[in-house]
């Protein structure tokens, strides 16, 4: 036990518990559903839960320094119905710049949020809520009300969706999936090593500290915000490759499902806890519920209603049984120091 | 063959063009002031677009000096906010209103109150089921003809031996849609279609995303399942990515009512070998000549009043035989898309 206390900090002890429930949903969902074990559910939720990811990533940067970020859902449908637009208009575009007009709009729109929460300090949910309203109404004028249709893109567009990068077996990992994993490592890697990815727990567990000591608040959530866009934007792109037809309604009210894989994946809603890894888990929770429940054929008022309650019960065991949990090793640790500093060799062994 | 006209369709047609009776063609003369709004079920599918397009020639040839309002709600607000825009209408005093329906009965107050104030109120694409409230409806086509058509269209993808199949509608509030789907149950009543089993509706409400899954999810659903029919132009083409994305092109083909230029490349490589259609440019620009004609007084929304709208010639109002009440304007025809004409028409 003290061994475990020692290795294992109370976050990881609830991304483990939120891996259990995973297998625990898809166990009880594969009993109540014929042919659930099937290569073509594994597809089906890995396609869904690929562009959710790359969302919730910026998201928990966003969430660890205490604001939120309710425009992404807008940012993917507007970045979404353009670079599907200018790829309609110019065929000849190659990919990369493709992704890159996705992710420099999701930039900007990350970079006018930022603004706004950083510098002319308006709480983030009120310039995100305005933002999520502008960008879609943005969207809507600038399409005249018309679809970007799937005839109109170019092949390479449209046959992304089912490009494998590995096939496991029956199980085919998808590019878009493997992406997306990818992106997770780099962001994982990145928040827990370099001391600039750290600064963005700094901000959240204790702004006022955090400024105290010389950091540069204001710059840390733009930029968290300019991330959280220009993934959107990156995500923007792929939910294009895989709907095919974008209309103004692309994406519209993805940003519950972002939060919400966020907050079920551990990520502190009052910032300074919480990990990227953990946030997938949340993604992939949520999306091996979301397609299990429309393979029931369950209306989607009562999906939305289950991802409601899903946020709900998060964030109350998060202020339960994880203060509960940070009390019990913070006690253990204290008796260990305690030890530590009486029986110095006892320690060292 | 550019186009196969249905032989029924277009005799029904033919018998409505010839004046009734004694009754006059009443002349449309343009150059009147008449507000007018173009309300579609709502905004940012092609098929209203292409309604809006058809409903300014309209306006163009007859000189309407006041601009066509062309007003919609957002898909996820379509209820709602149909009923808002009717209303706000009528409070602005607008001279004509036409509407594609999405609200089923709950648009009868607003529509009611609309045309207590004098307002015409023509509904296109989708009627109110009661007409209440309703002058006439412009029927694209026959109703209970859309059932045959798609129980056709089902037998001969699937060939003689028939197999199980299932519908993907737009919302279970939809009134057209509704009606298609009991024109096509009771279609698949004749002997002819026993080969062809229904397994299930589903409802994708007209969203690209909720569609697409809706159609993968009815791949597991519905064992054995051969034919999806999607009587809706964003159900049609979500279903028929799904299917290809899935490589079940093969198992699965996709039917139903579709637009060329967007069903191009599933018709080419053979997911979805037969859709039909109608003109929605057409429909827009007889909507609005019958409002127009209504408005100004030059037609009363009665059986038997004609009148000539522009190019497309003459048409009749008549009692509506798909409902218990009211009265329509049948368009028509339908357009079967296949391989050998989708390109032509898709340009």
């Amino acid at each position: 036990m003290k061994w475990l206390q020692r290795h294992i900090r109370p976050e990881q002890v609830r991304e483990l518990s939120l891996l259990l429930l995973i297998v625990a949903a898809v166990l009880i969902f594969g009993s109540m559903i014929d042919g659930y074990y099937t290569s073509r559910t594994f597809n089906r939720i890995t396609s869904s839960v690929a562009i959710i990811t790359v969302v919730a990533v910026g998201q928990t940067l966003v969430v660890l320094t205490r604001n939120i970020d309710l425009a992404v859902g807008s940012i993917v449908g507007c970045t979404a119905y353009f670079t599907g637009a200018q790829l309609a208009a110019h065929h000849g575009m190659p990919p990369v710049v493709a992704v890159l007009i996705a992710m420099a709009l999701g930039c900007v729109m990350g970079a006018i949020n930022g603004a706004l929460v950083a510098y002319g300090r308006v709480p983030s949910i009120i310039v995100t809520l305005g933002s999520l309203a502008i960008f879609r109404g943005i969207l809507i004028d600038y399409s005249g009300a018309r679809t970007v249709t799937t005839d109109s893109l170019p092949k390479w567009l449209l046959e992304l969706p089912r490009l494998n990068f590995v096939t496991i077996g029956d199980l085919d990992i998808r590019a878009m999936f493997a992406l997306a994993v990818g992106i997770v490592l780099l962001f994982q890697i990145g928040t827990s090593f370099l001391n600039v990815a750290r600064q963005f727990y700094a901000m959240g567990s204790n702004p006022d500290a955090a400024e105290l000591i010389g950091m540069p608040a204001r710059r840390i959530v733009f930029s968290a915000f300019v991330l959280s866009g220009t993934l959107s934007g990156l995500a923007g792109f792929m939910f294009l490759a895989r709907f095919g037809s974008i209309t103004v309604e692309a994406a519209r009210g993805m940003e519950l499902q972002v939060v919400a894989a966020v907050v079920v994946g551990g990520v502190n809603i009052f910032g300074g806890s919480g990990t990227v890894f953990g946030a997938m888990l949340g993604a992939i929770m949520i999306g091996t519920l979301e397609q299990s429940l429309f393979r029931l054929q369950i209306s989607e008022f009562w999906r939305d209603a289950i991802l409601g309650l899903l946020i709900l019960l998060a964030v109350a065991s998060d202020a339960v049984i994880l203060n509960r949990l940070r009390a019990i090793w913070a006690r253990t640790d204290l008796k260990l120091v305690a030890r530590d500093s009486a029986s110095p060799a006892e320690a060292k062994r | 063959m550019k186009k196969l006209l249905l032989a029924t369709a277009a005799a029904a047609m033919l018998a409505l063009i010839v004046p009734h009776g004694a009754k006059a063609q009443s002349a449309v003369t343009g150059g009147k002031a008449v507000d007018m709004v173009l309300l579609p079920k709502f905004l940012g599918i092609l098929p209203f677009d292409q309604a809006h397009q058809g409903a300014e020639e309209a306006a163009k040839e007859l000189a309407n000096s006041k601009k066509l309002q062309y007003l919609g709600p957002t898909p996820e607000n379509s209820v709602a906010g149909q009923i808002e825009i009717v209303t706000n209408a009528a409070t602005q005093g607008v001279g004509a209103i036409m509407i594609s329906n999405n609200s089923g009965d709950q648009i009868v107050p607003s529509a009611k109150a609309a045309k207590a104030k004098g307002i015409k109120v023509v509904t296109w694409d989708s009627p109110i089921p009661s007409a209440e409230g309703e002058d006439v409806f412009v029927a694209q086509v026959d109703f209970s003809e859309t059932g045959k058509i798609m129980a056709d269209m089902a037998l001969s993808i699937l060939g003689k031996d028939g197999g199980k199949f299932a519908i993907l509608s737009a919302s279970p509030d939809a009134a057209n849609q509704n009606a298609w789907i009991d024109a096509m149950k009771n279609a698949l009543k004749d002997p002819k279609y026993s080969k062809l089993e229904l397994q299930g509706i589903v409802y994708g409400n007209d969203q690209s995303e909720t569609s697409y899954n809706q159609a993968l999810a009815m791949v597991d659903k519905f064992p054995g399942m051969k034919l999806i029919m999607a009587p809706t132009s964003v159900g049609i083409v979500s279903a028929a990515k799904a299917m290809q994305d899935e490589k079940l092109c093969d198992k699965i083909k996709i039917s139903g009512l579709g637009v060329p230029s967007e069903m191009l490349a599933y018709t080419k490589n053979g997911c979805a070998p037969q859709f039909a259609l109608w003109s929605f440019v057409d429909l827009g620009y007889l909507s609005y000549y019958t409002a127009y004609a209504l408005a100004t007084g030059a037609i009363k929304a009665e059986a038997g009043a004609s009148f000539k709208a522009g190019r497309m010639g003459n048409y009749a109002i008549t009692k509506d035989p798909t409902r218990k009440a009211g009265l329509r304007i049948l368009m028509g025809p339908f357009s079967l898309y296949d391989i050998n004409n989708v390109e032509a028409a898709a340009k």
